[in-house]
């Protein structure tokens, strides 16, 4: 049998490091007072188990050559532009959401996923966005008088 | 009996500020934000919007604004109040239930950092049993919880909290290890009485306003309520005359910033009073079975304290608290 | 016969021409709230509690009706369009759902999962209008043991979404379980996995994991395949609306799911997703084309979307009977009552006939209102996926925010749901399943919960779940469920 250290083998690797931590923060829960026959710890000692089992076997699979090539659609090469694009949105609404608030930062992040998926007109896509989550934040302030994500410019406008 | 030595104390209170100086504690504001670190809809929710309808009624304050952050019995929302320093606008609702989930979750923050205002309403507590129960009375249930604590399950909400509070309590009054209470917890009050409904439990334990119209359709028997005397309108005797020496109320009050000045809280004091004694606020709790418990000042920063210690200590001997 | 005067009163009461309109309002509103992912009825409503200092009692249990189940109407247009769940009870309407839509179904998505919620809503309001007080009893004789057992039942649907790879669906499971004991334990209130953080400690929603899973992750995958052209949706192909054979292949997973779904969403812990689940399972099972599942089954919509209405209607059956809050609408539904000093108990139906049967009169209206506003609908809600796809998939994610961000107003849970879309794109990679996941956070923790209430009852005896009759007979389908079929092959080989 040929041994090969595939990418399969590696999430073989990486459950049963989850399993571990399950472990070891089941081991964490304080002791259950008398009265739970079962105490809290028992399920996550359970599903640590049964993970590590998993993992195991796909650990055994992962070596034997792996599963991936089944499917030639999860071996292509990823589109790094497009991933950098779409990461980069998403980094910046989680940054932003907070201080810029819900209107910009979920408008900035549409111009960058747009553009992941191809769009070449950032200032239109930007313009869009912008408008999309503006309707939205009044919709939401006006309608149910939930604020959804004040910010700068909510502070300002509305 | 309670109710009463409040409010004459408070109304005297009240009548002395307004003889000394009325000008300087205007008994309305122009705009109070009401901070509720529970989600909407639940009881402090609930609380803190009949506060705004009773103020906008009786003309106290006109304009509202409402923040709820929700999470671990307020235990989320705490911290983030606890932020808002000096703000003399703002009111956070909470109760015993934050008292206790904050010592339970070991939060850093405590109750007591916040500026005590006012306590406003309580429910207390009533056991229960499925009508077919042998148990006609507490000292029947007492007798079988002492001769084998396993064999009497109770049902209630969410460990640590007051149902589960109470159940401690009784055992440990009855000389039963708190621990050994063979205590069923379930996601809120409708489970919990579907299950005793069913008869799946020996007793249950829950605020009086959520049994008691299954107590007056006859599918549930009340045995003990945790008053210290016996109260109008509720026919259940309470655990003190059945020999279990237990009292428990589940209060809700109000708190402001941490270090408002002095001024600041006597102004909010000012208006929770008068929106505590108009005829508007008094409806609506009648209405929803809220008794009314006012306590306002020093007096109810020491009870807050004195409940922080009592909880802690029940807390401590359900093995919930280090 | 004196059901039916009562519901003729009920009809005199909901067709006036205020209620209608509050009736209208409500199913819009629950509508647009249906789609939204994270917004749900319990907080819609919760929400709107200030009215009821403006409006008299029957008009605004009408539109907090209207409401319910409008939401539950919404919640299946953004599973099946963009794969966006906007309910928990709506996910599994997305895995076929959605599927249909890329393949140029969607508009038959759409009208099977209408035409399904008003079959399934209707049968349920009839429920509710004549066996009410039977069904009860029955439900009040579920026991943490026999829920246990529905559960162990439940976990065994699992299996029809399992994929190419049991150790691959078990370990997507198992992640699941994980994920739903994430928090404070009810039974003993110790903290799980909450790793210190505060905002971790009433648990994960579902919902955050869902959207995180199906539409940011699947976003993500797509991203990284867009030079190969992989991210093609398939233009809109034959009638917009249901052909013959899909109406063939629907109606009786309809009826089916209302069963399910009106019977479980009448237990008191029953719930709206194990029904889905269930519902999902057998469709798979007794389908004649059970290759399709997985790529866009009917079957596999109409089912899960008639048992998902079915239990809403359920749900108010304890709720109007013993005055029992059974979900968190049902609840906020009941703190409406008491601010009109309604004390809703087993009483309700005598104290408050007029009240009573006027809403159960105006579900009926809500339901007709609905099917008459969603199956127009559904040739404008197909043009959201005209819309050029890098600006689709860009407001995929601006709503995915508004849902989790615009609710909780937590950035925790915005960096949980982004965390979730990466661990999505990675089971997608490794074709790890994502839907196990949502059966195990769901059924997980309820599980737990349930095994640990009847062992504290019973004194630590495992047997209980053997004795009482009722959990038994679960048990008992669940294994069938599980062996049978092995079982059948075995004795057909040796016959």
């Amino acid at each position: 049998m040929n041994f090969k250290l595939t990418a399969d083998a590696w999430v073989g690797v990486a459950v049963l490091v989850f399993a571990g931590i399950v472990y070891y923060e089941a081991a964490q829960i304080p002791a259950s007072p008398l009265y739970a026959r079962v105490g809290p710890a028992v399920f996550p000692f359970f599903i640590s188990g049964a993970m590590a089992l998993l993992g195991a076997a796909l650990l055994v699979q992962g070596l034997r050559g792996g599963w991936s090539h089944e499917d030639p659609e999860l071996t292509l090469l990823p589109d790094w532009r497009a991933v950098f694009w779409i990461a980069l949105g998403l980094a910046v609404n989680l940054a932003a959401i907070a201080d810029l608030g819900f209107t910009l930062a979920s408008a900035l992040m549409f111009a960058c996923v747009s553009r992941c998926f191809g769009s070449k007109r950032p200032v239109a896509d930007f313009g869009v966005g912008f408008a999309l989550a503006a309707f939205a934040y009044l919709g939401f302030s006006v309608g149910l008088g939930i604020n959804i994500g004040e910010g700068i410019l909510e502070k300002l406008v509305f | 009996m309670m109710l009463r030595r409040d409010f004459l104390k408070t109304t005297l209170a009240a009548g002395a500020f307004a003889g000394m100086s009325a000008p300087a504690f205007a008994q309305t504001m122009d705009r109070l934000r009401m901070y509720i670190p529970a989600a909407p809809g639940g009881g402090w929710d609930q609380t803190g919007r009949t506060m705004e309808q009773a103020m906008r009624a009786a003309g106290i304050v006109q304009n509202f604004q409402f923040e709820n952050v929700p999470g671990a019995g307020g235990a989320v929302g705490l911290p983030r109040f606890l932020g808002m320093r000096g703000q003399g606008d703002i009111l956070m609702v909470a109760g015993m239930v934050m008292v206790g989930s904050l010592i339970a979750n070991k939060s850093p923050v405590k109750i007591t950092d916040a500026t005590p205002i006012a306590r406003l309403t309580g429910e207390y507590q009533v056991v229960v049993v499925p009508p077919n129960s042998p148990h006609r009375d507490m000292r029947s249930l007492a007798a079988a919880v002492k001769a084998n604590p396993g064999s009497v399950s109770w049902a209630g909400g969410s460990a640590g909290g007051t149902d589960h509070i109470l159940v401690g309590m009784i055992g440990q009054n009855l000389g039963v290890e708190p621990k050994a209470m063979s205590y069923v917890a379930f996601a809120g009050g409708g489970p919990a009485q579907a299950a005793l409904l069913g008869g799946q439990t020996t007793a249950g334990v829950s605020g009086w306003g959520e049994f008691a119209e299954q107590v007056k359709a006859g599918r549930l028997r009340a045995i003990g309520l945790s008053a210290p005397t016996r109260q109008a309108g509720i026919d259940v005797p309470t655990l003190k005359e059945q020999g279990i020496d237990v009292e428990l109320a589940n209060w809700r009050g109000v708190f402001g910033a941490p270090g408002i000045s002095a001024a600041q809280r006597t102004a909010l004091t000012a208006v929770v009073e008068r929106m505590a004694n108009s005829s508007q606020w008094k409806d609506e709790c009648t209405k929803r079975d809220w008794t009314q418990i006012l306590m306002t000042g020093d007096e109810f920063g020491r009870y807050v304290s004195a409940e922080v210690a009592r909880i802690e200590g029940v807390l401590k001997n359900l093995g919930l608290a280090t | 016969m004196e059901t039916l005067a009562d519901l003729a009163t009920g009809f005199s009461v909901a067709l006036t021409p205020t209620n209608l309109l509050f009736a209208l309002v409500g199913t819009l509103l629950g509508t647009a709230i249906g789609v939204l992912p994270g917004l749900g009825p319990a907080l819609t409503i919760a929400l709107l509690l200030p009215i009821t200092y403006k409006v008299d009692a029957t008009g605004a249990f009408i539109l907090f009706a209207g409401i319910y189940y409008g939401a539950m109407y919404g919640g299946s247009t953004t599973s099946i369009l963009l794969n966006t769940p906007g309910e928990s009870a709506t996910i599994i309407t997305s895995l076929e759902g959605n599927k249909m839509a890329k393949r140029g179904r969607a508009g038959a998505a759409l009208a099977t999962s209408a035409i399904g919620s008003f079959v399934a809503g209707t049968i349920g309001t009839i429920g509710i209008t004549f066996v009410a007080p039977l069904v009860v009893e029955l439900a009040l004789n579920f026991g943490p043991a026999e829920y246990f057992s529905l559960m162990i039942l439940a976990f065994v649907t699992v299996s029809a979404v399992l994929g190419n790879s049991a150790t691959r669906g078990l370990a997507s499971l198992f992640f699941g379980i994980w994920l739903g004991l994430i928090g404070i334990d009810l039974q003993t209130g110790q903290a799980r996995f909450t790793f210190g953080l505060l905002e971790l400690l009433d648990g994960i929603n579902v919902i955050v994991v869902a959207v995180g899973l199906f539409a940011v992750g699947e976003t993500l995958w797509l991203a990284s395949r867009h030079a190969h052209g992989k991210d093609e949706l398939l233009p809109m192909s034959g009638s917009l609306w249901m052909t013959r054979e899909e109406w063939k292949r629907s109606w009786k997973p309809w009826l089916r799911g209302t069963g399910l779904g009106f019977s479980i969403g009448a237990l008191p812990a029953g719930g709206a997703e194990i029904p889905t689940f269930l519902s999902y399972y057998i469709e798979k099972k007794l389908s004649t084309k059970p290759e399709e599942f997985g790529k866009g089954a009917i079957e596999g919509v109409a089912g899960p979307e008639a048992a998902n209405n079915a239990s809403a209607a359920g749900v108010l059956v304890p709720m109007l009977t013993l005055g029992l809050p059974t979900s968190a609408t049902a609840a906020i539904m009941l703190s409406a009552f008491q601010s009109y000093g309604i004390n809703p108990g087993p009483l309700l139906f005598e104290t408050q006939a007029t009240l009573v049967w006027g809403l159960i009169a105006s579900l009926y209206i809500a339901n007709v209102m609905l099917l008459v506003m969603n199956l127009p609908m559904v040739a404008v809600w197909v043009k959201i996926l005209a819309i050029p796809k890098p600006w689709l998939y860009a407001g995929i994610m601006v709503f995915a925010t508004i849902g989790t961000y615009g609710i909780s107003q937590s950035v925790i849970d915005l960096a949980l749901l982004y965390a979730v879309g990466i661990a999505g794109y990675f089971m997608r990679r490794f074709d790890f399943p994502t839907a196990p996941v949502i059966i195990g956070m769901i059924l997980g923790p309820l599980a737990e919960q349930e095994l640990r209430r009847a062992l504290t009852i019973s004194q630590g005896d495992m047997t209980v779940f053997l004795t009482r009759p009722l959990s038994a007979s679960l048990l008992a389908l669940a294994a069938l469920a599980l062996f049978g079929p092995v079982l059948w092959k075995l004795a057909n080989r040796r016959g």
